[in-house]
């Protein structure tokens, strides 16, 4: 009876260091990778590069307080994108046109809801109407997430959202 | 050729002639890319490198390729019941190209990364051209900068010093000439940093630009300023040049890709609702009919997270590339509003795809490549020439002014040249007619002109500044006579001001020009009811109800003329016609 010869599988790659080894090897050697980026200028710039757009990004799930404020978190397409708000401006409880005041690429911005600028544009009413109380709603519509209000107080006196 | 440059990654061992006991690696990027070095790899000297480099040459040549080896040694067992030579020790030397450059410094993942100078040479081209047709389209949003004196930056320190109309279209025009120079190689360590510096300053300067594209346009261009845009001295398209710059770009995008896929680790997201809402056109309905809008969301966050992993790292290049182009292709054709985008998106993947495609693409070129790099006073001369003549027929606010002051850059390259002892090359002329050709094209091809009067007076008009809109508008209707919006607004400004007559006139132009339309039609009946022309409003009325049946103010208007009915009051509505 003759013997199956057995496989023989080629051994050739045996002792390069597979898909996890170079991984940990990889991971293992980041530490002293950015101690050597911060020996040069060039390298600073790798790590400047590379710090802010893992920070930013970051700072938009922890720390930025207007949720509908997507810019330099690379939120492309998200669905806080769809949100749409009305923000109603008024000054001593008369309605304000806002088309006669702000440029209407700044009144679209408002519609997304973003905070920093109904607030400068609140600023600009507080200023143009000294002594007025400018008050600021926005009722915002969300996709998948209930709607939400915000403001409904003098922005003269309070000129945060 | 490029088989010549480039020999084929090999394995060999010390059995096979290997090069060296202790472990070695190349002073090329590509082999700690994967994290795959060894520690000891960076510490390899030059000399090691080289010798290895030949070493594996000789073995290259001695041998069969390893897995053709493989498979002989097998087939011979098979055949013969010969013994299978045994294993071969460990020791790894992993090159992509023999090279007399020194070894990289660490770390090599960033130092020593190398793309064949044909990439280099393709994607500035590419990348830059696309950058400056962005730029060129942007002049129509001019208008809004600065508009009733409102502004909010991007940070806040530049609230005060965001651009205003006149210096962001002269900007945009400028960008464009730079990047249109830089994209065939000109004076590249000069206008990059410069148009860097200035698209910064538009982008960061005010929250109106919301566009994703233009905050990474922003990066790309800071981090391009580092990258090696010049031809080396005697390099041929295969020629290895390292660039961390171009590394730091890739991975740049990577980063992109994987924010991108966790902002849309959303249940809105993921149930397709979200998807489904922002699809529109072919696409959408395609998608709708097939795998259904739940899917083909999970799919778009897997597809971003693939490229995040993968759009760095050269060995997965080959699965990046097609991957990355088809998913920038498919938004292409969506119809979402995200400007040049996608395009620019698939730009900047002529870094992905490998570099042998663009080695084989500009072997053919060398050419032109070479006859652009010749030297020569006439190809300067006649380019300053017919700029001049080019920039007199752009319409674009002030770009004539800005043509003159473009000259600058060939007339620098002149003065540098002569300091030198030698002579501007051809590119300098052909890029700079070809630069002020774009603006050219812009004005007349598309509708950016017209778009930046017509924005520019609608915005005036709505802010309360009736004189600037007057004059918006009177470009308007000299950019493009044969817009109704254009004379239906000049002629209502020119009745509002008292000049009666030119009004009508006006509002008569924009009846002609579009007869199924009745808001000038009915403008002019009001003119004429107030002007006490009872029977000629009335007529003009029923014009008006006969051109738009369906128009309530032209019905009311009527009503009130003929009976005695009260008159109607008009819509304080903006007009749908010049809101940008």
């Amino acid at each position: 009876m003759t013997k199956k010869p057995k496989p023989t599988t080629p051994k050739r790659y045996d002792d390069a260091p597979d898909l996890a080894t170079r991984i940990i090897r990889g991971i293992e050697r980041i530490p002293s990778g950015v101690l050597a980026l911060v020996r040069t200028w060039q390298g600073l710039v790798i790590l400047l590069v590379l710090a802010s757009q893992l920070l930013l990004p970051l700072q938009y799930y922890t720390a930025r307080r207007d949720p509908h404020d997507e810019r330099f978190a690379w939120r492309m397409f998200s669905p806080m994108r769809m949100t749409r708000c009305t923000p109603k401006f008024t000054i001593d409880s008369k309605p304000v046109n806002l088309n006669t005041e702000f440029h209407e690429a700044w009144i679209e911005i408002a519609n997304r809801g973003r905070f920093v600028v109904i607030e400068q544009m609140a600023a600009r009413l507080c200023q143009k109407n000294p002594g007025a109380a400018v008050h600021v709603v926005i009722e915002c519509q969300y996709v998948g997430k209930e709607p939400a209000t915000w403001g409904g107080y003098d922005m003269c006196k309070v000129p945060l959202l | 050729m490029a088989k010549k440059r480039r020999p084929k990654r090999q394995r060999f061992k010390q059995g096979d002639k290997a090069p060296s006991q202790s472990p070695t690696s190349s002073a090329d990027g590509d082999d700690d890319e994967d994290g795959a070095g060894d520690d000891t790899a960076a510490s390899t000297t030059n000399e090691t490198a080289d010798a290895a480099s030949a070493d594996a040459a000789k073995a290259d040549a001695a041998k069969p390729d390893v897995a053709e080896r493989g498979k002989a040694s097998r087939t011979a067992k098979a055949d013969k019941g010969t013994k299978i030579p045994a294993p071969l020790p460990a020791v790894i030397v992993r090159r992509e190209r023999p090279t007399s450059a020194p070894p990289a410094r660490e770390p090599v993942f960033w130092f020593g990364f190398e793309v064949a100078w044909a990439k280099l040479a393709v994607s500035r081209f590419v990348i830059f051209m696309l950058l400056a047709l962005d730029a060129a389209l942007q002049i129509s949003h001019a208008p809004r900068y600065g508009a009733g004196d409102f502004n909010v930056a991007q940070v806040p320190f530049l609230d005060a010093i965001g651009a205003g109309r006149v210096l962001f279209g002269a900007s945009q025009l400028a960008l464009a000439y730079m990047f249109v120079m830089v994209a065939f190689g000109v004076a590249t360590r000069v206008l990059l940093p410069l148009s860097a510096a200035i698209y910064a300053w538009l982008y960061f300067g005010s929250q109106l630009d919301s566009y994703q594209h233009h905050y990474l346009v922003a990066l790309v261009l800071v981090i391009a300023c580092f990258a090696p845009w010049q031809r080396p001295a005697d390099a041929e398209p295969s020629t290895p040049v390292r660039a961390w710059a171009v590394r730091l770009l890739l991975v740049q995008l990577a980063i992109m890709y994987l924010w991108a896929a966790i902002s849309k680790m959303d249940r809105a997201w993921v149930n397709g609702t979200t998807l489904s809402m922002q699809m529109t056109g072919t696409i959408g309905s395609l998608i709708a009919k097939t795998i259904g809008f739940k899917i083909a969301s999970v799919l778009v966050i897997a597809v971003e997270l693939a490229l995040a992993a993968m759009v760095w790292a050269r060995p997965a290049w080959k699965l990046a590339a097609p991957l990355g182009l088809l998913f920038h292709l498919g938004i292409v054709f969506t119809g979402l509003e995200i400007g040049l985008f996608a395009f620019l998106m698939l730009g900047i993947y002529t870094l992905v795809i490998p570099d042998a495609i663009w080695v084989a693409v500009m072997s053919k070129l060398e050419g032109i490549a070479r006859l652009f790099a010749k030297p020569t006073w006439i190809a300067w001369g006649l380019g300053l020439v017919t700029s001049i003549a080019i920039a007199r027929l752009v319409r674009i606010e002030d770009a004539f002014v800005l043509g003159l002051v473009m000259c600058v850059v060939p007339l620098g390259i002149a003065v540098h040249a002569l300091v030198r002892g030698t002579r501007p090359a051809l590119a300098v002329g052909i890029a700079h007619i070809l630069a002020l050709g774009l603006w050219l094209f812009v004005d007349r091809a598309t509708s950016v002109t017209a778009d930046y009067y017509r924005f520019w007076g609608g915005s005036q008009r709505r802010l309360g500044s009736s004189e600037v809109a007057e004059y918006a508008y009177r470009r308007f209707t000299a950019v493009a006579p044969d817009e109704e919006a254009g004379h239906f607004q000049l002629g209502r400004l020119l009745v509002k001001r008292g000049a009666i007559e030119e009004g009508l006139a006006e509002l008569r132009e924009a009846q002609r020009l579009e007869p199924a339309i009745a808001r000038a039609f009915v403008e002019e009946a009001r003119v004429l009811q107030q002007q006490g022309k009872t029977a000629e409003a009335i007529e003009k009325a029923k014009q008006a109800t006969y051109a738009d049946p369906s128009h309530a103010f032209a019905r009311a208007l009527l009503d009130s003329l003929t009976g005695n009915k009260p008159t109607p009051k008009p819509s304080d509505k903006p007009d749908a016609d010049d809101p940008e």
